[in-house]
């Protein structure tokens, strides 16, 4: 049912995107960003920079392409390239990656050179990152992290610079769906029956395990039916595998930020092998699919239908590569194909992971 | 020169000297094998103290047993090798921090003053950024460390000779360039990758301590810190200064570098496995001093006990006063800096009051 919900939505957002030229022109643009700035357009954003990682994708995501794309994070670009977005929008590696540092630090100049009508960049990290671009007469809106609110309005921000408002819509719509039907679902599940699960946010240089707080991690272990295992910490916090041993997780979550790092990485170790996790063969490798999966992006009901698949087996049965083919349809207007998902949900690597059974193609 | 000159036993008060000095070497040994008991029975998976030292014991009777339980895995495979190579990491730097002191004749010397540390951190920065791990960024971090040593050497080395004061200011000189170094590696990593794990790894932690890390670093502590206690005499010389120095027959020029060499070796192998772990050169042999005096063939001996059983110490609390683990270079420096500003100005006072 969510599909041919998914399905009508594109429609109408394919008319209004027929439309809205037309009355483009006309359209001033303003709206408040989340520092609560002012952000003022004389008509709507058509060479947007982006310097916040996610924000790339995001924007070809809304934009339906790349043509707005004037310049990235050299840090995005390669995130771009490496994963399916890149061979969806080939030419994505035309996009200029050196109006900033990978640091978010901008290079005025080089900015200057694209002169973009919008320039996206991170709020909440102080002045040294947004005042060479206003002071050099640029156009900045700023995004603050962490929360699925936040994301829903940073996207929706994004849109309305884009003109493109009816985008955003339908993707919203779509995550409110999602995340009710999975609240109403795990709504009866009692404490005693939520797993405790593990998110790893590093773990070839040093361990890492995201806590409690502003995590978005923790938000969608909890949306799932599971339990944070380390509900402890504050934040995303340096742990070491001791620790991890008394935790004792249920289910451990690699993350997909580092390539290296594949799953027999736990199963090698000597302590890591003896939780739970491990010895129920629970542990998974974040997808990587238009944006990694594990930070809140354009993608992420596709992650909480995954995650809520493994973590509570008996009460959700979502149909992931049919929900995943349909959402690369309307975000992306892409037809997946089947090997592209197995790459996406790294299948060759964990296709014998408990649950997984479930993701492969009939 | 007290210190040096031979001294007669027998009389009363040289007894009372000796006696006290064996109850601070005692006193010192019984202070280290207590951390490193609390180190191997504290953690933050509860295992309780008779069935640690029972694990314990089973493994030394049988080294090549197999370990089956958590338990057994967590003692063995985890805390054991850390606790020891903070011991060992712990007394080569003290020992290396007394000698550079020694050779200098500055109490304010240390490792990082001759721009070895600095260059051992540029060493590791570039390995994570190139996404080397393991036995090459050990190499690589001791290259870099040895190869600002030479760097230092090839400065202060002025028409065919180096003075003290030349090989300091080389030595911030390099430091200060390799820095510089850290900091650009730094501004060109990806914050989503590598910069975190450079960050982390420049305050320091032995969180990713292994049997096989153990045994790349503790030869190089060991050849360091027995070549410096076999040099102990020499260093007593060379702590007078260079005409004197010269007139007892020693050639301080090559001497000053082969300790010089020794410390590089040291401070190499610790960063490689443990990150940037500053301090423990500056507050232990100051500590130390102020119990047994400036000879070296005390100095160094009790330095090296004292240093070992304060970075056992410090590391087990970095890795059991919260569920996240504690910088270690954030706990040498937070515990060290008051520390060492307590010793100093006791022991103006006292000199003051003399």
């Amino acid at each position: 049912m969510n599909r041919l919900q998914m399905h009508g939505l594109a429609g109408a957002v394919a008319l209004t995107a027929l439309l809205s030229p037309m009355l483009a022109n006309a359209q001033e643009i303003n709206f408040t960003d989340q520092e609560g700035r002012e952000v003022h357009l004389a008509q709507p954003a058509e060479r947007i920079v982006t310097i916040p990682m996610p924000m790339a994708s995001t924007v070809i995501a809304l934009d339906g392409g790349t043509q707005s794309l004037v310049g990235l994070n050299p840090v995005s670009k390669t995130a771009i390239m490496e994963g399916i977005l890149g061979k969806i929008f080939p030419e994505a590696r035309d996009v200029t990656d050196k109006v900033t540092a990978a640091n978010f630090v901008p290079n005025v100049e080089e900015l200057a050179a694209v002169n973009p009508d919008l320039v996206i960049q991170w709020g909440g990290r102080g002045g040294d990152l947004v005042d060479p671009i206003t002071n050099a007469g640029m156009t900045a809106m700023l995004i603050l992290y962490g929360t699925e609110e936040r994301t829903r309005e940073y996207m929706s921000m994004t849109a309305t610079a884009l003109g493109k408002p009816e985008r955003i819509d339908a993707l919203v719509a779509w995550r409110d769906r999602v995340q009710h039907d999975i609240e109403a679902k795990a709504a009866g599940i009692a404490d005693a029956d939520r797993p405790s699960v593990l998110y790893l946010g590093r773990a070839l240089s040093d361990l890492t395990a995201s806590g409690s707080g502003n995590s978005y991690n923790n938000w969608y272990i909890n949306l799932v039916g599971g339990q944070n295992a380390a509900a402890e910490l504050e934040g995303t916090k340096p742990v070491n595998k001791e620790q991890i041993a008394e935790w004792n997780p249920d289910v451990i979550l690699l993350n997909a930020f580092e390539p290296d790092l594949g799953v027999e990485w736990v199963y090698k170790d000597p302590i890591l092998s003896l939780t739970n996790a491990a010895k129920n063969h629970k542990v998974y490798k974040m997808p990587l699919g238009g944006y990694r999966w594990d930070p809140p992006n354009q993608e992420s009901p596709l992650t909480w239908m995954w995650l809520a698949n493994l973590v509570q087996p008996d009460v959700f049965d979502y149909d992931l590569r049919a929900e995943m083919k349909s959402a690369y349809e309307t975000i992306y207007g892409y037809q997946l194909s089947e090997a592209d998902i197995d790459g996406v949900l790294w299948m060759d690597m964990q296709g014998d992971a408990a649950g997984y059974d479930r993701f492969k193609a009939q | 020169m007290t210190s040096i000159d031979n001294q007669l036993a027998g009389t009363p008060r040289q007894l009372g000297i000796v006696s006290r000095h064996a109850a601070i070497y005692i006193g010192a040994m019984l202070l280290l094998l207590a951390m490193i008991f609390a180190g191997m029975c504290l953690g933050r998976y509860s295992v309780d103290v008779p069935r640690a030292m029972q694990i314990i014991w089973l493994s030394i009777l049988d080294p090549a047993r197999p370990l089956d339980a958590i338990d057994e895995r967590i003692i063995i495979l985890v805390r054991v090798p850390r606790v020891l190579l903070a011991a060992f990491a712990g007394a080569a730097l003290a020992a290396s921090g007394a000698a550079l002191q020694g050779v200098f004749r500055n109490p304010l010397v240390s490792p990082q003053v001759l721009g070895i540390s600095q260059g051992a951190a540029f060493g590791g920065a570039i390995a994570i950024l190139l996404g080397v791990w393991g036995l090459p960024l050990l190499a690589i971090v001791f290259f870099c460390g040895l190869a600002a040593l030479a760097l230092v050497g090839f400065l202060a080395r002025i028409d065919g000779r180096t003075e003290i004061v030349t090989v300091i200011l080389s030595g911030m000189i390099v430091g200060a360039m390799f820095s510089a170094l850290v900091s650009l590696i730094q501004f060109l990593a990806d914050p989503n990758g590598p910069l975190p794990a450079i960050v982390y790894w420049l305050m320091g932690s032995f969180a990713s301590t292994t049997w096989e890390r153990a045994a790349i670093a503790v030869p190089g502590l060991v050849i360091g810190m027995v070549f410096l206690w076999a040099m102990r005499f020499r260093l007593n010389i060379l702590s007078l200064d260079e005409a004197e120095a010269r007139s007892l027959g020693a050639k301080p020029e090559l001497e000053r570098w082969l300790i010089f060499a020794l410390v590089a070796l040291i401070v190499g192998s610790q960063v490689a496995v443990s990150g940037i772990v500053g301090w423990i050169g500056l507050v232990i042999p100051h500590a130390t001093r102020l119990l047994v005096g400036h000879d070296h063939r005390r100095l160094l001996p009790v330095s090296m006990l004292l240093g070992a059983a304060y970075l056992v110490a410090v590391d087990t609390i970095a890795r059991t006063a919260t569920s996240a683990e504690i910088p270690l270079g954030v706990l040498t420096a937070l515990v060290g800096a008051p520390v060492f500003a307590m010793l100093l100005r006791h022991h103006y006072r006292e000199r003051n009051a003399a």
